[in-house]
Order: C-alpha cells, then structure tokens, then sequence
C-alpha cells in the first residue's frame, strides 16, 4: 500500500520586491500592487512511496527538500496539486520544537510531546525511556537554559523518537551530538527500519543515505532529477 | 493527513504553560495576576470614592467587578493579537489547527478571571450582600463575554500576521474602551439620552447586567441582552471567517 502519494506537487512562494507590513503602506499603495516575483520552490513533483519504505530525499540547497517536507507535515498548504498521507504522521523538522528554555527537563518532555501530537498517556508510559535514552536522568528538573547545546540535543532527539506515528518526516536531525550519540541514533533509525515505519529523511549526509534508504529523490529547483536507488542517485548527485 | 488524536490536550498544555510563563521568575508568582487589578481597584477607588465622592451604593462592588470584566476583555484580545506570531516557532515546524493558540491565549486570560472573581466573591461577602437565584444568569454573561474575546481575537491575530499594527491600534482602541464603558462609573451618572450609545459596546452591556444580576438583584434588561447575545454571534462568525480565509498561508507569512 502506498503510505505517501505525491501528484503535481507545486509549491509557489511570492518574492515581493518591498514588503509591505503596515496598514498604512497596505492602504497607500491600495492601487499600486506591489510588484513580485513567483517562486516555485517545489515545481510538479509526483511521486509515492509504498509503506515501510525508508525514502531519501537529497539535493543542493534551495533544490526544494524541506518545502516538500514541510508540505507533507501540513505545516505548507499546496499551491497546486495533491498529497495524501496514510496513518499518523511524526513531523522532525526541527528537534525541540516548542521548547521553553525557562521551563524543566521534564516539564519541557511534556510540552513537546504534546505538541509532537503524543498523548498524555503516551508520554508518561514513555517518560523513563526517554530519559534514559537522552542520559539525563539527573537533570530532569533543571531549567532547560542550563542545559548544555548537547544535552538539549539528546532530550530533543529521545522526545522525537518515542512517537508512534506509521510515518516519520526527518530533516537533517542527525547533524548533532557525540560519536556514541550518533551510533545511538542510528540504532534508532535501523530501528524504525525494522518496525516497518514509513521514513521520508532529508539530508545531505550522503553516507546515511547509503546505510538507510531503499529509494532516493534527487531534486533540483524544485523538480524531480531522478529517482532510483541510493548508489545511481547519489552518483548521478555527485557527477 | 492532517490527524491529531490530542487537540484539546494540546490547547490545555499551552494555555497552562502561557499561565505559568507570565509571572515566572517573580517572587510573588501567580498572586500578581490577583494583586494587578486589586492595587489598580485602590487606585481608582481612593480617587474616585474618597475624592470625587460619588454617591452610589456598594460603589466598590460596582468599580471592582467593572475592573475585572474589563481586564479579563482588554488581557484576553491583547494576548490574542500576538497569539499567532507569539508561537511562530511551532506553526512554522508542526500541524496542529492554529485556531488552538488562539483559544489557548483566551483560556490562560480566563483562569485569571476565575481566580479575580473569587475574590470579588469575598469581598462580596464582607460587604454583607447575599446570594439569589438571579445571581445564575452571570454564568451566561461570563460566556457572552468569553466568546466575545475568542471572536475578537481570532480575527485580530490573522490580521496581525499580515499588519504587524494592528496591535498598536488595538492599544489604542482598549485605551478608549477604558473610559467608553462603564468600568469606573455606573452608568446612572451619564444623561439617559446617552445611553443607546453606549450600549452599542458590548462591553457597556456586558458589565452593566453582570452589575444588575450580582449587586443590584435585577434580570437585565431583555432586548439589550438579546443585542449582546446577536453581537457576540455576529463576532465569532467574522473572526472564524476571516480566520479561515487568512490563515491557510499564515506559515508562509509569520
């Protein structure tokens, strides 16, 4: 079964010349429309991925990747086109979404879980374990803003990984941490590999490409380059 | 695509945590939200009882309850206008139906009404005055005045989005309403003839029949209420409407 459906994708952003942010720029220039120019960051892409597929998407930057996974998380409406999606789905775009620095570990597990789209219930289950993936059994009620950019990190990544959404949007969240962290995330990732999740990974580590990703989208402004496994599309990136 | 099993959870964390981050870090904590509108009654009781000496019965029950209402009014949509911008970092990273911030902003104002009105019920009681069956009907004033803020600040936080002045005009406005409605003076001391002007602000009906139904033990009057009541509606069909319209692209924007 197909867990993400892609059709005509297009994504236009509006470049103003001069924005215009107040109401009396916004009433002044009532008959003079501000000149723009359209943008299309993602332009006529289609494409599926069937469920439990792990899809790498690679591209320079400003080829698109992230527009089209902020599209699939609902952040982005379509400009035209269509998306559909399967099952609940785990947006990563960023790690510690919602945190508040004046606010404690746990509370912050709390806060970002939620917002994360996890349960009370859910979370509390699965509050030791993050805790103890993120190695901060200690720190728990100290302020985030003490936290050092490490520990934050880890918390960040234990929160994200608990969720039991079918699909898992992750943009670059590997970027961070220690050798032994990584090798931890890793794990987790193979993991998620294992369990049969749906994984959309946006990345620029063409490494974990390789370990990872059955298929892989090549994009280039915004259109589809190719799509094929890691080795051709990872060549034909570098060629 | 777009399922999210938690929305009301989400609204609940949100508006608790925006609670608990406005008098974070002071000594005084929560008592601050209870201690701003008191000091602010002492104020404007010493100058307008002891020095203007109005004559009014239970003027401090009238001045304090006006207070309140029009605090809970001017907190609610002033937290409302930044409400959308205030949680750009999130809007920009996860879905969840933005009108949720937006409630969250209302609600969070709303526990700051509650624990003010208890203690206006307190010194309701040292003031002698006792309870009746018509004391019920400020329930549904409290949720005319509820709905009203969330109407009001639904439209007032896409719009802020798109004209980062509309909270100075906002500002402005609440200013005026201030000193529009009958906040610090019961309208017995405005020429009748004024009146109907009055009462086109909703706020003006809003604290005059809480007035009536808590100190004077009166049923407000009824086409005045049926006028608040098609306000208010009126109100939350707008802002959901300009809600909806402008706040597909609000990721894009913020």
């Amino acid at each position: 079964m197909e867990a993400v459906k892609v059709n005509n994708l297009v994504k236009k952003f509006k470049i103003p010349h001069l924005r215009r942010d107040t109401v009396r720029e916004g009433f002044v220039n009532i008959f003079n429309r501000p000149r723009y120019e359209v943008f299309n960051a993602v332009d006529d892409l289609s494409f599926s991925l069937e469920e439990g597929g792990f899809l790498g998407v690679i591209g320079k930057n400003g080829s698109g990747k992230s527009t089209l996974l902020k599209i699939l998380a609902g952040v982005y409406e379509p400009s035209s086109g269509e998306v559909s999606t399967v099952g609940r789905v785990a947006p990563f775009l960023e790690l510690g979404v919602g945190f508040n620095s004046e606010l404690s570990g746990r509370d912050n597990v709390y806060l970002s879980g939620t917002i994360l789209g996890l349960t009370k219930r859910e979370i509390a289950e699965k509050y030791d374990k993050i805790v103890e993936f993120a190695e901060l059994e200690r720190f728990m009620d100290q302020q985030l803003k003490n936290y050092s950019s490490g520990m934050y990190v880890r918390l960040a990544f234990a929160i994200a990984m608990q969720s039991d959404a079918d699909i898992f949007l992750l943009d670059e969240v590997l970027a961070v941490g220690d050798k032994d962290f990584q090798d931890k995330c890793y794990a987790k990732f193979m993991n998620l590999k294992k369990n049969a999740k749906t994984v959309v990974y946006v990345t620029h580590n063409l490494d974990s490409v390789k370990d990872f990703c059955d298929s892989v989208l090549y994009m280039k402004d915004g259109k589809m380059e190719g799509m094929g496994s890691s080795e051709e599309m990872i060549n034909l990136y570098l060629s | 695509m777009k399922k999210r099993t938690n929305n009301w959870h989400l609204l609940w964390v949100i508006a608790l945590t925006d609670f608990k981050m406005r008098y974070h870090g002071s000594v005084l904590g929560y008592l601050w939200s209870l201690l701003k509108p008191l000091l602010l009654f002492l104020v404007l009781y010493v100058v307008f009882s002891v020095l203007m000496r109005w004559d009014v019965e239970n003027y401090q029950l009238h001045l304090l309850l006006g207070i309140i209402l029009w605090n809970f009014f001017a907190e609610s949509t002033s937290a409302g206008v930044h409400s959308l911008l205030s949680k750009a970092s999130i809007i920009k990273k996860v879905y969840f139906p933005r009108y949720l911030v937006v409630l969250a902003s209302t609600v969070s104002a709303f526990i700051t009404l509650l624990l003010n009105l208890f203690v206006f019920l307190l010194i309701y009681l040292f003031s002698g005055m006792s309870f009746d069956l018509t004391m019920l009907l400020f329930f549904v004033i409290l949720l005319l005045l509820y709905f009203l803020s969330v109407g009001a600040s639904l439209f007032l936080s896409v719009l802020q989005v798109r004209y980062r002045d509309v909270s100075q005009i906002w500002d402005v406005l609440l200013q005026a309403g201030f000193f529009l409605a009958p906040v610090i003076y019961p309208l017995s001391i405005v020429p009748e003839n004024y009146w109907k002007y009055l009462y086109l602000n909703p706020i003006t009906g809003i604290i005059e029949y809480s007035r009536d139904v808590l100190i004077n033990h009166q049923i407000p009057d009824l086409s005045g209420t049926l006028y608040l009541f098609l306000f208010v509606v009126a109100i939350l069909l707008f802002g959901s409407f300009i809600f909806k319209k402008l706040v597909k692209s609000i990721a894009e924007k913020i």
